[in-house]
C-alpha cells in the first residue's frame, strides 16, 4: 500500500443497490486515503458523474439499470481512460469477467467478497496492476486446468520463450508497453515484437484475453 | 355434435335397412311369382294341347268307326251270300259300343257351345245306329233285295249327316284349341305388365334407395370432415398450448433466476457488507461476538453460492445478457465440472442477438442432450457445435456414448426437443446406433432480418 499518498484516492460509486452502496461506503470511508467523491444508481448517471468528478476509481456494478456496468466501463474509458475501473458484481462466469476486461476494466471483484478484497484492488489497480477476487482466480484456474486435463492438449504456456514469459506478466499486470521497455530494459519496438509473438503462440487476440489468460494460468492473480 | 344426431343417424340406418330389406323382398317375390306364372302357363297350355289331342282322337275314332261301320253294313247287306255274316255283325256292335264309349268321353268335359252339337251327334249317331237295326235283322232274301236301296237312301245320308256332325264338333273343338291359346296369350299379357309394374317398382324404389343412401353416405362424409376438422384444430391448440405452457416456464424460470441473483443475492452480499462493516467496529477482545459474526458471515457466504447455483441452473444470466453462445460454454464448462466429460463448444458466425426463442430453444436442446450424455450414454466426450448461415442456425452435438437404436427409442426427452424445435418451424434428427455415439442434428430457420446482420466476431472459448 502506497503510504507516502498525500493526495487521497478519488472514488465513484455506481451501484442500484442502495444498501449496498452504504455499506462500500462506510468501508471505504474507514480507510485513511479513500474518499468516495461520488455515487450512481443507474449506468448514465455513472457516466456522467465520471465526467464531471474526476474519479481515480470507479467501483462498478454490472447490473444496473439503464445503462449496463459494462457499457459504462466501455464509455468511461474511453472518454476518461485514467479512470481505473474496478467491477463489482454477482456474476462469476468468466464470460463476465472477459467482457468486463474488454470494456477497459482491471478489476473484477465478487460482491460477496468485496468487503475483504475492495481496499486491496483499489490500491492495485490506483497501481496500474490487475486484481481478482480469489474465488474468480480460482474458477478461472480450475476451469482451465480441467481442459488441459480432458483435451490432452499441449499447454500452449510451454511454447513461450523465458523472456516472452517476463513480458506476459508484466503485460498482464496492465503495464503498457513502454512501461514494460522501461523494466526490462529494451525497445518500445522489441516489446511490440514479443508481444505480438506471445499472442499468437497463445491463440490469443488482444490484452484483455491476455490477462484472462494469465489469471487461468495463475501468473497474476 | 348434439344428441340429436345419433337418433337422426340411427333413424336413417332404419330406413336404409327397410330400404334394402323391402327392395329385396320385392325382387325375391317379383321372381318368384313370374316363375309361379311361367309354370301355371305352361302347364295349362300342355293341358289344353292334351284335351285338344283326346278329343280330336276321340272324334277320329267316332269318324273311322262310322266309316268302318258303313263298309261293314254294307259288305253285310249287299253280299247275302257271306260266310261269316255272323262275324259282321259281332264286329258292328263292337263299333257301336266303341263309338259310344268315345262319344261318353267326349262328352264329359264340355264348353258351353258344344253341349248342344255333341247331344246333336249323340242323337244323330243313336238314328244311324237305330235305322241301322232293322236292316240287320233281314233275311238273305230280304238283303239281296232291299239291301242296295237300303245302302244308297238310308245309310249314306245318315252316315253323311253324323260326319257332318262329326266335322262341325272338330270345327268347335279347333275353335276351342284356338280360344285356349287366346286365353294363353292373355295370360301371357297379364304376366308381362306385371313385370313391367313390378320392374318400375323395384326401379323407383332403387332410386329412391339411392338418393336416401347417397346423402346419407354425403352427409357421414361432410361429418368425418368436420371432425377431422376438430381434430386437427384441437391438436394444433394442444401444440399451441404446450408451446406457451413452455414459454410461461421459461418466463417462470427466468423471472426467478433474475430475483434471485439480482435481489437474493445482493440483498445477502450487501448483508456481508455490513458485516464486514459491523465486525470493524466490535472490539477485537469480545471474542463470542465475534464467533458469531463469523458464523453469520459464513452462513450468507453458502448462502449467496447457493443463490448464484440456483439461478444459474434456473436460467443462466448469460443468455439473457450476452446471448447464447457465452451460455454455452457455461453449460459446456458447469457440465463438464460436475460429470468430467470433455465438453467443446465450436461456435461460428452465431449472431449474439437472436430471437429470445431461439436463444432458449437451442440453450434448452443442447442443455437437455448433456444430461443425455452423461446419464444414459456415459460419453467421455461430447462435442457441440452452432454455426449460422445465411438462413439457420444449424446446431449439432456429438457424443462417444454408447448409443441407441434412433428408431425405437424415443424419450429421453426428445420429444420434447423435437417439440421446441419444431415450434419455431426447425428440423430436428437424431442418429444413433448402439455402440456408435449419438449426434444430434437441429436446423432452425432464422427471422430475415437477423439473417443480415449476423455477428463477424468468432466466439472462442
Amino acid at each position: 500500500m502506497p503510504e507516502t499518498a498525500t493526495r487521497p484516492i478519488r472514488i465513484l460509486l455506481a451501484d442500484d443497490h442502495t444498501v449496498m452502496r452504504n455499506g462500500l461506503r462506510l468501508l471505504l470511508e474507514r480507510q485513511p486515503n479513500l474518499e468516495v467523491v461520488g455515487e450512481a444508481s443507474d449506468g448514465r448517471e455513472t457516466v456522467r458523474l465520471a465526467e464531471s468528478v474526476a474519479p481515480d476509481v470507479v467501483v462498478l456494478d454490472i447490473a444496473m439499470p439503464n445503462l449496463n456496468g459494462i457499457e459504462a466501463a466501455r464509455q468511461i474509458t474511453a472518454s476518461r481512460p485514467e479512470a481505473a475501473i474496478v467491477i463489482l458484481s454477482m456474476h462469476s462466469d468468466e464470460s463476465y469477467v472477459i467482457r468486463a476486461l474488454k470494456a477497459g476494466a482491471r478489476a473484477y471483484l465478487l460482491k460477496d467478497s468485496a468487503e475483504g478484497d475492495l481496499i486491496a484492488a483499489i490500491h492495485a489497480i490506483s497501481e496500474g496492476k490487475s486484481f481478482f477476487s480469489p474465488a474468480i482466480s480460482r474458477i478461472l484456474v480450475e476451469d482451465y486446468m480441467r481442459q488441459l486435463e480432458q483435451k490432452h492438449v499441449e499447454d500452449t504456456y510451454e511454447l513461450l520463450t523465458a523472456r516472452e514469459r517476463e513480458i506476459l506478466q508484466l503485460l498482464a499486470e496492465g503495464k503498457t508497453n513502454k512501461e514494460v521497455a522501461a523494466v526490462l530494459n529494451l525497445s518500445v519496438y522489441t516489446v511490440e515484437t514479443h508481444r505480438t509473438h506471445i499472442l499468437q503462440k497463445l491463440n490469443l487476440h488482444n490484452v484483455p484475453e491476455l490477462i484472462l489468460y494469465a489469471v487461468r494460468k495463475g501468473i497474476i492473480t | 355434435m348434439g344428441p340429436a344426431e345419433p337418433v337422426a343417424q340411427s333413424r336413417t340406418r332404419l330406413v336404409l335397412l327397410a330400404g334394402f330389406g323391402g327392395l329385396l323382398a320385392l325382387m325375391a317375390v317379383g321372381g318368384f311369382d313370374a316363375i309361379q306364372v311361367l309354370r301355371q302357363i305352361q302347364s295349362r297350355n300342355v293341358q289344353i294341347r292334351q284335351v285338344f289331342l283326346t278329343r280330336n282322337r276321340a272324334l277320329e275314332h267316332i269318324r273311322s268307326s262310322l266309316y268302318l261301320s258303313g263298309t261293314v253294313v254294307r259288305d253285310y247287306l249287299l253280299d247275302p251270300e257271306l260266310a261269316g255274316a255272323a262275324d259282321e255283325l259281332g264286329r258292328l256292335r263292337t263299333l257301336r259300343s266303341e263309338m259310344a264309349s268315345a262319344m261318353d268321353a267326349y262328352g264329359r268335359s264340355l264348353t258351353a257351345g258344344e253341349a248342344e252339337p255333341v247331344q246333336a251327334l249323340q242323337a244323330g249317331l243313336t238314328a244311324y245306329w237305330d235305322g241301322l237295326e232293322p236292316a240287320l235283322r233281314w233275311s238273305p232274301q230280304q238283303r239281296r233285295r232291299q239291301g242296295y236301296a237300303f245302302v244308297q237312301r238310308v245309310l249314306l245320308p245318315r252316315r253323311a249327316a253324323v260326319l257332318d256332325l262329326a266335322d262341325r264338333i272338330a270345327a268347335l273343338n279347333e275353335k276351342e284349341l284356338n280360344g285356349g291359346d287366346e286365353r294363353l296369350e292373355e295370360m301371357f299379357g297379364r304376366f308381362r305388365r306385371r313385370l313391367l309394374v313390378m320392374l318400375a317398382a323395384t326401379l323407383s324404389m332403387g332410386l329412391v334407395l339411392a338418393a336416401v343412401a347417397a346423402s346419407h353416405i354425403l352427409r357421414l362424409e361432410r361429418q368425418s370432415a368436420a371432425r377431422y376438422q376438430l381434430v386437427m384444430r384441437a391438436q394444433n391448440e394442444l401444440k399451441e398450448l404446450s408451446a406457451r405452457l413452455v414459454k410461461a416456464q421459461e418466463e417462470e424460470r427466468r423471472a426467478i433466476s433474475r430475483e434471485l441473483h439480482d435481489e437474493v443475492g445482493q440483498s445477502l452480499s450487501a448483508l456481508l457488507m455490513e458485516l464486514g462493516n459491523l465486525a470493524a467496529v466490535v472490539p477485537r477482545n469480545l471474542e463470542p461476538l465475534q464467533r458469531h459474526l463469523e458464523s453469520i458471515r459464513k452462513l450468507a457466504e453458502s448462502s449467496v453460492q447457493v443463490a448464484r447455483n440456483m439461478s444459474l441452473l434456473l436460467r443462466p444470466s448469460m443468455l439473457d445478457d450476452f446471448g447464447l453462445v457465452p451460455a454455452l460454454e457455461w453449460q459446456a464448462r458447469e457440465s463438464s465440472k460436475r460429470t468430467g466429460m470433455a465438453v467443446s463448444v465450436e461456435a461460428d458466425e452465431v449472431s449474439d442477438n437472436l430471437p429470445d426463442d431461439h436463444n432458449t430453444c437451442v440453450y434448452r436442446v443442447v442443455q437437455e442432450a448433456l444430461h443425455n450424455c452423461a446419464r444414459h450414454a456415459q460419453a467421455h466426450s461430447v462435442r457441440i457445435r452452432v454455426r449460422q448461415t445465411s438462413r439457420h442456425i444449424l446446431l449439432s452435438i456429438q457424443d462417444d456414448g454408447r448409443g441407441f437404436d434412433a428408431r425405437r427409442v424415443r424419450g429421453l426427452g426428445l420429444v420434447g426437443m423435437e417439440e421446441r424445435v419444431q415450434h419455431l418451424g426447425g428440423s430436428f434428427q437424431v442418429k444413433s446406433e448402439p455402440g456408435r455415439g449419438t449426434v444430434l442434428e437441429v436446423e432452425l430457420p432464422v427471422p430475415k432480418e437477423l439473417a443480415a446482420e449476423r455477428a463477424p466476431e468468432v466466439q472462442n472459448a
